[in-house]
């Protein structure tokens, strides 16, 4: 059994339940035979790996559902193997080269290359063009989109390109303008709902109203989130009756309580003890932007209003330094020492003004 | 001075056959072979692949057209043994050719007493050999004592504690020599030019042979000896060559696999290179971008010389040889000294001077002697106290090494941030306040700022970023590590951290993507940040150092992430076993499961029996649990001492990628859990 997540997702641009106008689109798109590269964007848990699947059965049928992963081992030019998983059928080849660290740009374009020079030669294949589907677009270094960008042109004849980003603003200009941009939006409250009690009929028990809700209001637009929690709930409590407490990861609460941390005391044994819990959200894998951006959003939920722009304003700062940089903890503390600075002078100016 | 120093160098024979004897040495120095001379016995034979075997004939040749007579060169080598007497013997008539010779030659040591390096050292190796010949206590080690490492900084008596032992528990050393005078072989014999062989296939033969074949030419020293043997590897083949590499660690791998009655212990010794700071971007300059992992292989060590499960396996022992102690190494050149100036007119070099040499020997016995001899040759002009200033100049100027700043007076240096008109602290000797004045009074006092720049206001710092950065023993990348490990105890206030964090974070992000784009201004803009945040003076509550956590938490990352790889396998491969239903299969990336998979995950712990054909791993505890403890001020990291060294930080891996697991933390990993013990040939049989 795998998760209902995997279990119950939709199969074809018809069974899906929401955004019914851009399925109705993506129908026409892959009927018309003349497929564009496209980029997929929208908030994570919106359905956007859904629609591109949906969009290959409606191109190449069934036969998109053989899948099989293969392990590619890629040299870097220092003579480093890289090993990276791809999922792959006879008519797409699915790829998340940011596994690949900094060598993404390498993983492009070997691949690419290779799936471009190799004609489809299964005579009954609907279309003549192979599709490479790159997940987290929007995490492509400068150098993999640069080389993104020449091969895009090159290999039209053959190949079509894929992309499936949260956003656009990370990606290069030239990538956008060679795609046709598809915006899948977060599903509205009731579409969320709708869903998890389909789910719910399709696994055999019936979700009470008010559980449903909670779970939507929780997952805040993300349905895979959303099908996530409701799994979660119903291994813990099998009627799903009752008040229900929808438990947060641990990465989270552990994040509310590092803000916490830092708006309680300022000092610097306070900033060792924060950086502490930061090298162990770090070691936990959570990525440091998710980090910075639980922190902040909590962090700003705490302090005085006028403080909340430039708490924020500081978080994109060290963003950027973060991405920029080798060792994400100096920036991650950069902005903390920062916060705690500003949060003091704060209290230090009213206090000031009293007694004037 | 100069014609009395040789004296000692020609015994006995020097007297009688002068012009031979020496002409004998030196055309054998210039063939590229030491047959045993001067500086050996006639046990040790140092052994050229292409004479000692294949070739020797012709060598020997040479050497009796070179010397009158081949009994000549066994009279002389007869003769060798004679040396620790040669100290005592008187010699006058000598010709000049000996006048060459180092002291470092010259007085090697003979005996174990005359052996600076710190006993119990002596005592490792010299156990290790007994147990490699004799089996140790139960009689059994032999089979386990295979490979002896000698690793530590150059100068400690590697090399010499061998050799000492070779003679005193009498044994022949022999000795691979990376031969670069081929080329003079071939053109003498002009005939076989086909059989050419690369350099390490002689090498392999020479292990072969040298393990399992004995030595015709062995005098008769080599009877006594009982035909105890070891294979001596300094000289190593060009193993950053990585097929060199491979091919070396498969014949070390052989040579440890070939089961033999008697085998023949092989001692390989590596002199530690250190870093410098900028050293890391040279090399990663070298290797052309990115250099990863190629920056690694550039340094020859412990790890990139031996594979590494021989490293962490039972038939490798490594003792490491610590810098030798200024006490040890100031006897030692006392010793020598009154040996050398027993006999000569001349006066032995001032109390100061051997004061300023082991100062600034840093360990380095050899630099030592090498200084100390060029103190005992040069004359230094003038008279008394501008005499003695000159020769400090002078002496400093030879001797300094470059890395003489230990790690933790860096860390000091910085961090303290003396600067001018401190108050003097409570425990500075009259000798350190006159310092501190001297220092002062070459300052310039700092400009005063313009009203609107008045924050920035500092005295003129002691600190010397030019030095610090020549003498610097780290590289900027571990050195930032060190002081954001370490800042937050020096500051009163978080405003001077904030200062202190954003330039830790500018200094990270600034340059480019590519290693030419690399800003060379780092270390010292990390020291100037440093120092200008920084309160002054620093408050003084005995801060002690520490090391960074970074690496340990590096690690905890790379296990944490081949977890979620393991997680998200899982979830695969639960698809793809189920036929048609690999919807989705790609699409689990890394970051959705760390991020949204927990909770579930948990869930299904938390209930026992399984919905699930196979249970998710248990590993997934590593990315998805997370409990919030508050820890206090406690800090887990592990102190920095005094006398630590920044190697085994450094073998961590600073890899500028950090999702990808670091080939030298596998090994360190390896070499945590290779704990063979003494006892463990018992369990054998």
């Amino acid at each position: 059994m795998s998760l209902w997540v995997d279990q119950y997702r939709p199969r074809s641009l018809d069974a899906l339940s929401y955004h019914h106008g851009l399925s109705e689109r993506l129908k026409a798109l892959a009927a018309s035979g003349d497929f564009p590269h496209m980029l997929f964007y929208g908030p994570s848990g919106a359905g956007k790996k859904t629609r591109i699947s949906c969009t290959l059965k409606q191109l190449f049928g069934s036969g998109v559902e053989k899948l099989k992963i293969d392990q590619r081992v890629f040299l870097s030019p220092s003579k480093r193997k890289i090993e990276i998983n791809i999922v792959q059928s006879n008519y797409h080849i699915e790829i998340t080269p940011s596994e690949a660290g900094n060598y993404d740009r390498v993983v492009i374009q070997e691949l690419l290359k290779e799936i471009a020079q190799t004609q489809q030669v299964d005579m009954g294949a609907k279309q003549r063009f192979k599709v490479v589907i790159i997940n987290e677009a929007d995490s492509l270094s400068r150098d993999a989109q640069a080389a993104l960008r020449r091969t895009m042109e090159k290999y039209m004849s053959n190949m079509r390109i894929i992309l499936c980003a949260n956003s656009t603003s990370r990606l290069i200009a030239p990538i956008k303008s060679r795609c046709l941009l598809m915006r899948v939006a977060a599903p509205s409250e009731d579409e969320m709902l709708a869903v998890l009690q389909s789910v719910a009929r399709r696994v055999g028990f019936d979700l009470p109203p008010e559980a449903g809700t909670k779970i939507v209001e929780d997952s805040n637009g993300n349905l895979r989130k959303a099908l996530l929690v409701l799994e979660a709930l119903k291994m813990q409590s099998p009627d799903l009756t009752g008040p229900l407490s929808i438990a947060k990861p641990d990465w989270e609460v552990y994040c509310h309580k590092v803000a916490d941390l830092i708006v309680s005391e300022q000092s610097p044994a306070r900033v060792m003890e924060v950086r502490t819990k930061f090298y162990e959200l770090l070691s936990h894998c959570i990525p440091p932007t998710v980090i910075l951006k639980t922190v902040a959003e909590r962090v700003v939920d705490k302090v005085d209003e006028s403080l909340k722009a430039d708490i924020m304003h500081w978080a994109a700062f060290y963003e950027v330094r973060m991405r920029n940089g080798n060792k994400k903890i100096y920036h991650l503390e950069a902005w903390v020492v920062k916060v705690m600075s500003l949060y003091k002078q704060f209290f230090y100016n009213i206090d000031m003004s009293e007694f004037d | 001075m100069a014609p009395k120093s040789q004296a000692q160098t020609q015994p006995q024979v020097g007297k009688r056959k002068p012009t031979k004897s020496s002409s004998l040495h030196r055309t054998v120095r210039l063939d590229g072979e030491r047959i045993p001379s001067s500086s050996a016995p006639s046990r040790m034979t140092r052994m050229d692949p292409l004479t000692a075997f294949s070739k020797s004939v012709t060598t020997v040749s040479t050497v009796n057209k070179i010397n009158a007579s081949q009994s000549q060169g066994q009279k002389f080598k007869g003769k060798g043994k004679a040396k620790i007497q040669e100290y005592e013997s008187e010699n006058s008539g000598e010709d000049g050719q000996a006048a060459g010779f180092l002291w470092v030659d010259k007085y090697e040591p003979m005996t174990e007493a005359q052996l600076a390096v710190h006993a119990r050292k002596v005592e490792d190796v010299r156990r290790w050999f007994d147990e490699a010949f004799e089996g140790g206590p139960s009689g059994k080690l032999t089979k386990y004592r295979r490979i002896l490492v000698l690793t530590g900084p150059s100068g400690t008596g590697k090399t010499a504690t061998v050799r000492v032992l070779a003679k005193e528990m009498g044994f022949e050393i022999m000795e691979w020599k990376n031969t670069i005078g081929e080329a003079q072989n071939f053109f003498s014999q002009e005939s076989n030019t086909s059989d050419y062989e690369g350099l390490f296939t002689k090498f392999e033969a020479f292990l072969a042979r040298a393990s399992t074949c004995h030595n015709i030419f062995a005098s008769s020293s080599a009877q006594k000896s009982k035909n105890r043997r070891i294979i001596l590897l300094e000289d190593l083949p060009n193993i950053l060559h990585s097929k060199t590499q491979t091919q070396f660690h498969e014949a070390l791998h052989a040579l440890v696999s070939a089961q033999s009655a008697n085998p023949v212990p092989v001692v390989i010794i590596i002199s530690d290179s250190g870093l410098r700071g900028e050293a890391t971007d040279e090399r990663r300059a070298e290797a052309g971008g990115w250099g990863w992992g190629k920056d690694k292989t550039q340094i020859i060590d412990v790890r990139t010389v031996l594979p590494k499960d021989l490293l962490g396996g039972q038939f490798v022992t490594e003792i490491s040889f610590n810098p030798i102690a200024p006490t040890l190494l100031r006897k030692a050149l006392q010793a020598m000294l009154s040996i050398h100036f027993s006999r000569s007119s001349a006066s032995a070099p001032s109390k100061e001077v051997l004061d300023t040499i082991v100062e600034s020997a840093n360990g380095d016995i050899r630099s030592a002697i090498m200084a100390l001899q060029f103190a005992c040759i040069i004359e230094f002009p003038g008279r008394g106290k501008k005499r003695l200033g000159e020769q400090r100049i002078v002496l400093e100027a030879v001797t300094r090494r470059e890395q003489s700043l230990a790690l933790f007076h860096l860390l000091g240096k910085v961090l303290y941030n003396k600067r001018m008109g401190d108050p003097p602290s409570a425990s500075a000797s009259a000798k350190d306040l006159q310092k501190e004045r001297d220092i002062d009074a070459a300052l310039k006092p700092s400009v005063k700022l313009p009203v609107h720049l008045h924050q920035h206001d500092r005295r003129a710092s002691r600190v010397n970023v030019e030095s610090l950065y020549a003498d610097s023993p780290i590289d900027t990348s571990l050195f930032s590590l060190y002081i954001h490990q370490n800042y937050t105890q020096f500051c009163n206030e978080v405003e001077e951290s904030e200062d202190l964090a954003d330039w830790l974070s500018w200094i990270d992000a600034s340059g480019g993507d590519m290693w030419y784009q690399a800003n060379p201004h780092q270390f010292h803009l990390l020291t100037l940040g440093t120092l200008h945040s920084l309160p002054s003076p620093v408050p003084r509550r005995s801060q002690k150092y520490y090391k960074p956590e970074f690496f340990g938490f590096l690690q905890k990352e790379k296990d944490a992430w081949d977890s979620v790889c393991a997680t998200r396998d899982w979830l695969i491969d639960d698809l793809l076993s189920r036929d048609g239903s690999g919807w989705r299969a790609g699409g689990w990336t890394k970051n959705d499961v760390v991020l949204e998979v927990g909770g579930v995950l948990k869930a299904q712990d938390a209930i026992q029996n399984s919905k699930y054909a196979r249970p998710p791993p248990p590993v997934h505890k590593l990315f998805s649990q997370m409990t919030f403890t508050r820890t206090g001020n406690t800090v887990r990291a592990s102190q920095l001492d005094e006398r630590d060294d920044f190697q085994a930080d450094q073998q961590l891996g600073l890899d500028r990628d950090l999702d990808m697991v670091s080939p030298s933390s596998i090994y360190k990993m390896a070499e945590e859990k290779g704990g063979w013990l003494e006892s463990d040939d018992i369990d054998e049989f």
